[in-house]
Order: structure tokens, then C-alpha cells, then sequence
């Protein structure tokens, strides 16, 4: 047996965006284990919106759970409101929810797609997709208001109309942006410098997958076909919209970029879908109801499954609220599948897990 | 001699989240990208604490993050500048009381600039460095001329709400 070396990664690395801590234990380069140290960001956000903050407000102070799906939690902590005030929100507030979460998908994963070219060490691939990126935000500051924390939705619906000229330039952007995206796409699939760093590293098999219950476009780069848009219907009417499921199967970094890539042609769609058929109605459902029994909410994040549990019992403030996030349930899968990988590769899969722990961590 | 002019055209800035959102690390992030283009000011993000000039923070300071941050800051060499980026590493922002933060990173470090907004714009971040650049450069006078004059440099307390009774700071490695 060669001798053993351990190698920490983090708390604070040039490639890692959180503090978030890996430790390898390598022998001739390869790596045989991890282990993973995540909760360097633990705020007690659960606990301040069980106690400090009443349950209308709860909705703005969980969108700063994370800065990069914050619409997602906002969204899915309004649902699961909602469902314990018993109302029903109007239905042009849901699909402005979708038209805003895809249009965060967009942005999210084309970061995630720029850290995994910085991180293999293509630069000029990673200024060019964060360049292609920034129409995303610019749609997001139009709709939204703010380039982050939109605070979209609220208990009841939305907080902003979607103006016809900010629809018709959403809509001009998107068609700019297609051959960008083509472009992107031939680089990251065909470029043979990428994929000596990218393909069959950190690779994990569809039956890891399935046991470590991995999420996401992690778990679809594997073959799974795991996606909440394909599995609820009640809240968003998501099939409607025209989602369509992205698999691949060898389950590496490569596989993963491609699944973001192509989820990318999907929400495209569905943004065009979404402004081409916008029903008129009110934005909000106002109530004077308080929160009260439980209720669970799932919505996919860009990252995966997301999970809200709420207990209610009659008052302002809320008796608990969990959050379960997407990254949490891969952190299992993360540290297995770098095991046979040779350390230098390790920052791009770190980064081709978009890992987000200020999600997991709250 | 030479070191101080360059320094002033070519910056390195370190970045540290210490428990924020992410929000305010994609626009800082975003900042390199060619919309914004900080390398424009000679800037290039770092990792590594020794070779950099400028920190910036995002995030309330959470307990298990104080400690290395500390290290980060002790570890930079002089002169340097803090800039605390978004509300909630100027004051704490919305997570202020939370259980396990601890309220702005002045509470631990010394902040020169505060960039306000939650999260910040990227045009505010590089306003917010521009204004380190001319800090940077009175700390380096002040330094070359308590080197010069051999005497001890002025250590004002820019700390302004420093709690009386923080932790106390552990080193991060025993
Ligand atoms: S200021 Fe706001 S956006 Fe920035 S890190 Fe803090 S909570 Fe996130």
C-alpha cells in the first residue's frame, strides 16, 4: 500500500464560492476518501421564523436562505402558507411563480456551468458563459425589481405585475439568446481540452444514486428521472407549461453539464409558453385567516427537491418550519463519488455538484 | 518603494463568505465577468490571503466562521483594507439575533468601507473598492512614514460598535 497523505480543502479556497471544508485522503494522487464538513454556515434561520418574525414576513426572511435559488424558497414557504391558511391563489400569480423560477434556473445554471470551465481551468470559457449569463439577471431585475433576493412571492400570491414591454423584451432577449446558447453547448460537448478534465470524473452509478438518494440534475446526470415538476401537479401546473424530463446516464461532470445545458432549452420554453398564454386575473388572494395544522410543500429548485414542512397553531407566529434542501440530501452522494478520482480534478467536481450550503446549512 | 505604486494600480482582493446568502458572492463574482470587468481596475480575486491587498466579506458572522476569519484577516499582510459587503456583514441585516450570528464582521475586524444593500449591485461593490484603492493608499503613506521616521504607526480604533464582551477568539488550529 502506498503511503497516505490527507488534503484539506477550505474553509476558504479560490474555488470554492461558501465555506465549506473537504478533507481527501489520497494515496499516489487518487483520492480514497472523503470526508465533508458543511455547516460552517449555520444561521438558525428556522428558529428566528418559529419566533422572532410573524408568518407574513417569514417569507421574505427565507429567500435569504440562499441567494441563488432565493425564489425558490420564497415560493415554496408561500405554498406551504398558503395550504395552512386553506386559500387557493389566482392563477396568474402561479405562472408569474413559474416565469420567475425558470428564469432563476437560467441564471443558476449558468453559473454553475461558468464555475465548472473555471474550475477545470478554461477561463476564457468561464468569462463567456458569465457573460451570456448576465441577460438573465438584467430579465430578473425587470420583473423582479432586484438582480438577487427578488422577494416575488408572498403569502397569497405576488408582489409585482409583469408589464407587456418587460414580456416583449423577455421574449427578444430569448431569441438572442438561443445561438448563445447553441455556442455554449458545442463548447462544453465537443471541446476535447474540457472533457479530458470533465468526462468519468466523479462519476457515480445509477444504483449509488438511487441508494445515497441523490437530487437534481445530480441524480438526472445519473439516469434517474427524478424531478418534482414531473410529479406535482396541485400547486403549479408545471406539464402544462410544456416541461419535459433530462436524463443522461454516465452520470460524470460531463453528464451534469449536459443535463444543465439541455434543462436550459427546456425552461426556455416554458418561459416562451408562460408569457405567450399569461391568464388575466387578480395577483393576490387577501385572507384574514392564521396559519393553522400542517402541511408539507415540494418544489424543484435548480438544484433539486426542495422541502417545506409547517405547523400552524392559530397565531401570528409559526409553531416550526423545516427546510429541507437539495444539497442537503446529496452531501452523501458528494463525498462518494470523488473516491478513484485523482485530486487534481477535485475542484471541478466540487463545482460540478453546485453544491449550496447556505441551504443546507440555514 | 516600487511595491507601493504598483499596489495601487493592481489590487488583489481576497473574498470570504462568512455565512451570508451567496447573494452578494455571485455579484461579486459577476463583477469579473466581462459586463463588469473589475480587472479593468487591475484587480484579480485571490485565494490566497498573503498575496492580497483588499478582503471582502459577505454575511453576518456566524460562530463557527469567526475564528477563520480572524485568521484570514491576521494572516493578510500591511497595509490592508476590509470591505464589508451587503447589509448583512455591515450590520447583521436580517439575520441580526439570530442564534448563531454574531452581527456584522465589524464586531470581530476592523471595516473600512460598508456597501450597503441586500444583496449589493455590482456597480456598488466596485464603488465600494474604488474607495478602498484611495484608503489603501493613505495606509500605505502612513505605514512608509512610520518606517521612514522610525516610529510606531497610529492605530486609531475604527472599530465603531465593537461589543465589550465578544468571545473570545480561539485559534482555529491547536
Ligand atoms: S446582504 Fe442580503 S444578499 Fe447579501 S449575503 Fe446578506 S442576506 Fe444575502
Amino acid at each position: 500500500m502506498a503511503k497516505q497523505y490527507e488534503i484539506p480543502i477550505g474553509a476558504q479556497h479560490i474555488s470554492l464560492l461558501e465555506p465549506l471544508h473537504f478533507k481527501f485522503t489520497t494515496e499516489n494522487e487518487k483520492i480514497v476518501a472523503t470526508e465533508a464538513n458543511v455547516y460552517y454556515v449555520h444561521r438558525g434561520i428556522e428558529q428566528a421564523c418559529c419566533s422572532k418574525f410573524k408568518f407574513r414576513q417569514v417569507s421574505f426572511v427565507v429567500g435569504r436562505v440562499c441567494g441563488l435559488c432565493s425564489i425558490s424558497h420564497t415560493t415554496a414557504y408561500s405554498q406551504v402558507a398558503e395550504k395552512l391558511l386553506k386559500i387557493e391563489i389566482p392563477l396568474r400569480a402561479k405562472y408569474l411563480r413559474m416565469l420567475v423560477i425558470e428564469l432563476d434556473r437560467i441564471h443558476s445554471h449558468l453559473l454553475c456551468l461558468s464555475h465548472v470551465a473555471e474550475n477545470s481551468g478554461f477561463e476564457a470559457l468561464f468569462m463567456k458563459t458569465m457573460q451570456y449569463r448576465e441577460f438573465s439577471m438584467e430579465l430578473l431585475e425587470a420583473v423582479c425589481g432586484n438582480r438577487i433576493q427578488y422577494d416575488f412571492s408572498i403569502v397569497g400570491g405576488v408582489a409585482r405585475d409583469l408589464k407587456p414591454q418587460v414580456a416583449q423584451s423577455i421574449m427578444e432577449r430569448l431569441k438572442k439568446f438561443i445561438p448563445q446558447l447553441d455556442e455554449l453547448m458545442d463548447i462544453y460537448k465537443n471541446n476535447w481540452t474540457l472533457s479530458l478534465k470533465n468526462k468519468g470524473a466523479g462519476a457515480i452509478t445509477k444504483e449509488d444514486a438511487m441508494r445515497l438518494n441523490v437530487v437534481g440534475p445530480f441524480a438526472r446526470a445519473a439516469g434517474l428521472a427524478v424531478d418534482v415538476r414531473n410529479e406535482t401537479e396541485d400547486l403549479l401546473p408545471w406539464k402544462e407549461v410544456g416541461f419535459e424530463m433530462v436524463t443522461e446516464t454516465t452520470g460524470d461532470v460531463y453528464a451534469r453539464n449536459m443535463v444543465r445545458l439541455r434543462e436550459l432549452y427546456v425552461s426556455i420554453r416554458i418561459i416562451e409558453n408562460i408569457i405567450n398564454g399569461l391568464p388575466e386575473s387578480a395577483l393576490v388572494t387577501e385572507t384574514k385567516a392564521f396559519p393553522d395544522g400542517e402541511a408539507t410543500v415540494r418544489l424543484e429548485a435548480p438544484r433539486g427537491e426542495l422541502f417545506y414542512y409547517a405547523k400552524g397553531n392559530k397565531t401570528q407566529v409559526l409553531e416550526r418550519l423545516k427546510i429541507k434542501a437539495p444539497t442537503f440530501s446529496n452531501v452523501a452522494a458528494m463525498t462518494e463519488a470523488f473516491t478513484g478520482n485523482e485530486y487534481g480534478s477535485a475542484p471541478a467536481i466540487i463545482a460540478s455538484y453546485d453544491p449550496c450550503l447556505s441551504c443546507t446549512a440555514r | 518603494m516600487k511595491l507601493a505604486s504598483y499596489r495601487k494600480k493592481s489590487p488583489w482582493i481576497l473574498h470570504y463568505n462568512a455565512g451570508g446568502c451567496n447573494g452578494c458572492d455571485i455579484e461579486i463574482l459577476a463583477c469579473l465577468s466581462p459586463k463588469y470587468d473589475i480587472e479593468r481596475f487591475g484587480m484579480i480575486n485571490t485565494g490566497n490571503p498573503k498575496q492580497s491587498d483588499i478582503l471582502l466579506v459577505t454575511g453576518p458572522v456566524t460562530k463557527r466562521n469567526r475564528e477563520r476569519l480572524v485568521e484570514i484577516y491576521a494572516q493578510m499582510p500591511e497595509p490592508k483594507v476590509v470591505v464589508a459587503c451587503g447589509a448583512c456583514a455591515s450590520t447583521g441585516g436580517v439575520f441580526r439575533g439570530m442564534y448563531n450570528c454574531e452581527g456584522g464582521i465589524d464586531q470581530y475586524i476592523p471595516v473600512d468601507v460598508y456597501v450597503c444593500g441586500c444583496g449589493t449591485r455590482p456597480e456598488q461593490i466596485i464603488d465600494g473598492v474604488v474607495q478602498a484603492l484611495a484608503i489603501l493608499e493613505t495606509k500605505t503613506k502612513e505605514l512608509e512614514e512610520s518606517v521612514r521616521l522610525n516610529k510606531e504607526a497610529i492605530k486609531e480604533n475604527k472599530q465603531l460598535n465593537r461589543r465589550n464582551i465578544a468571545d473570545e477568539i480561539k485559534p482555529v488550529y491547536t
